[in-house]
């Protein structure tokens, strides 16, 4: 166990003191960052063009424009509002070489008519004349006043008659349940957190892959495994690649969840620290155990990653296995899809956590019986992984074939 | 001298065939012994069961001086023949590193690694990328790492492959010293003329199987007689009848005559008929390098002194 420390702390600084890791590492968690804000950038352009002002020029006869600034900004509306003197023909020749105007005329006629006559340039918001009806709150209100109304019937004039939907009992219940809705955020939170985690380990543990058959490139093995056993050089492999993925995670997460923070109004941190959370992440780890016992047992056999043969990119892919069941699972937690993913080993991990992140109810039964499958499974491959990496470590200079792999487990 | 490691009756077989069989041999405190054969007779094996990297299917392995049945791997330095060493790593981090391994005390390595890197003139090489390393250098890297930790016994397979002659000297002497200093050294080779400067005592392998085993000088003076290379237009019958002659070879104009054990060069010389066209002549002992080639060619020189010395 000293031993596996060693090459673990080994490991680990070695791949510190390595730019392409150092690079790599900080470069995921802003390429992260970099699209988030990039598509913030765009969503906030879009909004930024339907916010183009309107200039709107009135020609006030009733000394109503204050009365209409204050609407205006209650309702806030695009719009610039400014005072003109110019006569109704007038107005058509000044229209004729501007665009998003329009000259609102409010006379003795208007409050007589109920009508507040608008030209427009040709170029105008397609909802101005919606937005302009607003105007005709500060003209009512002069009418009624000119009607002679007391202030009280004013009240209740003003106050209009409007449709109130009284809420049945059902539509109570979906309203419940919609309070409930910060539920699933409690699960997905933390979900998507051990999700993030094991992505990120598993990534960094298909370095795994490339550490096993560097150590026959660079013909050190015998070296190595002069002071120590096989089994000691794989396990310290496999711990010390798991602690630069959770440093990779740790980075990660450290950079990027003060961004999601600001972005999004959600207390991260409340939802994150819950119980489920060790649970998901103690999955996570065995989904890692499971892909890195296998990565460096594939990697022990394979004299150079450029010449993989088709089985050893076979075995690369495993890890993208889960994402196949990422539709069937979502759309039926509880489906036939979503049990074989959380029987199969490969993709235990991957489907498990997307299952209990949107299940309501806990399948303990089904939960239990995939982390029998896994666990036996990680305890299975790192002994295969074990026999596999003994023998492959020590071949030089040519790839195994799957035949000579499985003499190898048979012995 | 006290015994550091014992091999007895060792054999080891790879699909059905037999690599190595019934070799034995011990390796002493404080001497150079040498194991010689052609590539493929199985030295890399033999040194590769010893290291427990492989599993031997007959024999026994044991080494004295450590307690239980495992291999005292502290107490062991190995230079293998397939090696090589980290690129991306400086060259004093993994000489550290390998002495961790090997419970050595950093402070000590530290010091130990520096010292040797300035007897190799590798001073100031300490911060310096492995990659960035000439393959000699990288030799003479690897084999620090193999002494940095004071190992009792010292496995070298092929030292001196693919080095120039100063580094040559430079390795012989370092493993010369070691062994004065009473290190326990297994050495492979197939360089006879380096092994016959240095080995106490050799054991030489063909095809798996022992050939010679023993001292050094005892060997020579079984094995290396005397010939007599003549330049000069000869009948290789008139050479074959002079006496104590055992066998002649012939070449264009060169001729070999192998002299048998107990002949005395100066009578031997003496009374060579005139008629014999002597260009050149050359006496002297057969060489540790001929030996071996006749061994690895099958010429059965040696079965013929064997029988005769049987």
């Amino acid at each position: 166990m000293r031993n596996t420390m060693k090459v673990a702390k080994w490991e680990i600084k070695r791949n510190l003191k390595n730019k392409t890791f150092i690079i790599g590492m900080f470069l995921t968690p802003v390429l992260i960052i970099g699209f988030m804000l990039l598509g913030n950038t765009f969503g906030g352009s879009d909004t930024e063009e339907t916010q183009e002002l309107t200039t709107v020029f009135i020609n006030d006869q009733l000394q109503l424009f204050s009365a209409i600034e204050d609407t205006v900004k209650t309702n806030d509306l695009p719009w610039e509002l400014k005072q003109s003197d110019l006569s109704e023909e007038e107005v058509n020749k000044e229209l004729e070489d501007t665009d998003d105007t329009a000259y609102l005329f409010i006379d003795q006629r208007s409050l007589e008519e109920g009508v507040i006559r608008a030209y427009t340039s040709e170029e105008i918001p397609p909802y101005f004349i919606n937005q302009a009806q607003i105007v005709a709150g500060p003209l009512q209100t002069m009418q009624m006043k000119q009607l002679g109304l007391t202030e009280e019937e004013l009240a209740t004039l003003s106050r209009g008659v409007s449709v109130e939907a009284i809420a049945s009992k059902e539509a109570q219940e979906t309203v419940n349940e919609e309070e409930a809705g910060a539920d699933p955020l409690k699960r997905i939170v933390p979900g998507a957190f051990a999700g993030f985690i094991m992505l990120s380990i598993v990534f960094t543990g298909m370095a795994i892959f490339q550490s096993a058959s560097q150590e026959k490139k660079d013909k050190i093995a015998e070296i190595i495994l002069s002071s120590l056993t096989p089994a000691d050089l794989m396990q310290g492999k496999i711990i010390g690649y798991f602690v630069l993925g959770l440093i990779q995670a740790v980075v990660s997460i450290t950079l990027v969840l003060p961004i999601i923070a600001w972005r999004v109004d959600i207390s991260i941190l409340q939802y994150l620290l819950v119980p489920e959370l060790a649970f998901y992440i103690a999955i996570a780890i065995l989904g890692y155990l499971l892909f890195a016992s296998i990565f460096v047992g594939v990697g022990a056999t394979m004299a150079d990653v450029s010449t993989a043969g088709n089985f050893q990119g076979m075995v690369m892919m495993l890890p993208f296995l889960p994402f196949i069941f990422i539709g069937p699972v979502l759309s039926d937690p509880n489906g036939f899809m979503a049990q074989i993913g959380s029987y199969i080993p490969f993709t235990s991990p991957g489907v498990l956590l997307l299952r209990l992140t949107s299940l309501e109810e806990w399948p303990w039964m089904e939960i239990a019986i995939s982390l029998t499958i896994l666990i036996i499974s990680v305890w299975f491959f790192m002994k295969l992984a074990g026999k596999i990496f003994k023998v492959g470590i020590l071949m030089y200079g040519k790839n195994a074939t799957p035949a000579e792999i499985w003499k190898w487990i048979r012995a | 001298m006290n015994t550091m490691l014992t091999v007895k009756s060792l054999g080891k077989s790879f699909k059905g065939k037999q690599i190595i069989s019934n070799i034995s041999f011990e390796v002493k405190q404080g001497e150079i012994m040498a194991i010689l054969g052609p590539n493929g007779a199985g030295k890399s094996t033999t040194i590769r069961n010893i290291m427990g990297i492989m599993y031997p299917d007959e024999g026994s392995i044991t080494f004295h001086h450590s307690k239980g049945a495992t291999i005292p791997r502290h107490k062991i330095g190995y230079l293998p023949e397939e090696r090589g060493l980290y690129k991306n790593v400086k060259v004093m981090d993994i000489l550290l590193y390998l002495a961790e391994l090997k419970d050595y005390p950093l402070d000590k390595a530290k010091q130990r690694a520096l010292d040797y890197l300035k007897k190799f003139d590798l001073e100031g090489k300490e911060k310096v990328n492995v990659e960035e390393l000439s393959k000699g250098m990288g030799q003479k890297v690897q084999f620090i790492a193999s002494i940095i930790h004071e190992p009792e016994l010292l496995i070298l397979d092929e030292p001196f492959s693919g080095l120039d002659p100063v580094s040559q000297e430079l390795f012989k002497q370092e493993i010369r010293n070691l062994a004065q200093n009473g290190t326990a050294i297994l050495l492979s080779s197939h360089q006879m003329n380096l092994v016959e400067e240095m080995a106490d005592r050799l054991f030489m392998i063909h095809r798996g199987q022992k050939v010679i085993y023993g001292e050094m000088t005892d060997v020579k003076m079984e094995y290396a007689n005397f010939k007599c290379t003549i330049h000069g237009k000869n009948n290789k019958q008139d050479l074959a009848q002079l006496p104590n002659v055992q066998r002649v070879e012939q070449e264009d104009d060169r001729s070999i005559i192998y002299l048998s054990k107990d002949v005395q060069p100066t009578t031997w010389l003496r009374q060579l008929p005139n008629h014999i066209n002597i260009q050149e002549l050359t006496l002297n002992r057969i060489s540790l390098h001929e030996i071996f080639i006749d061994i690895a060619t099958d010429k059965n020189l040696l079965h013929e002194e064997g029988v005769e010395h049987a």
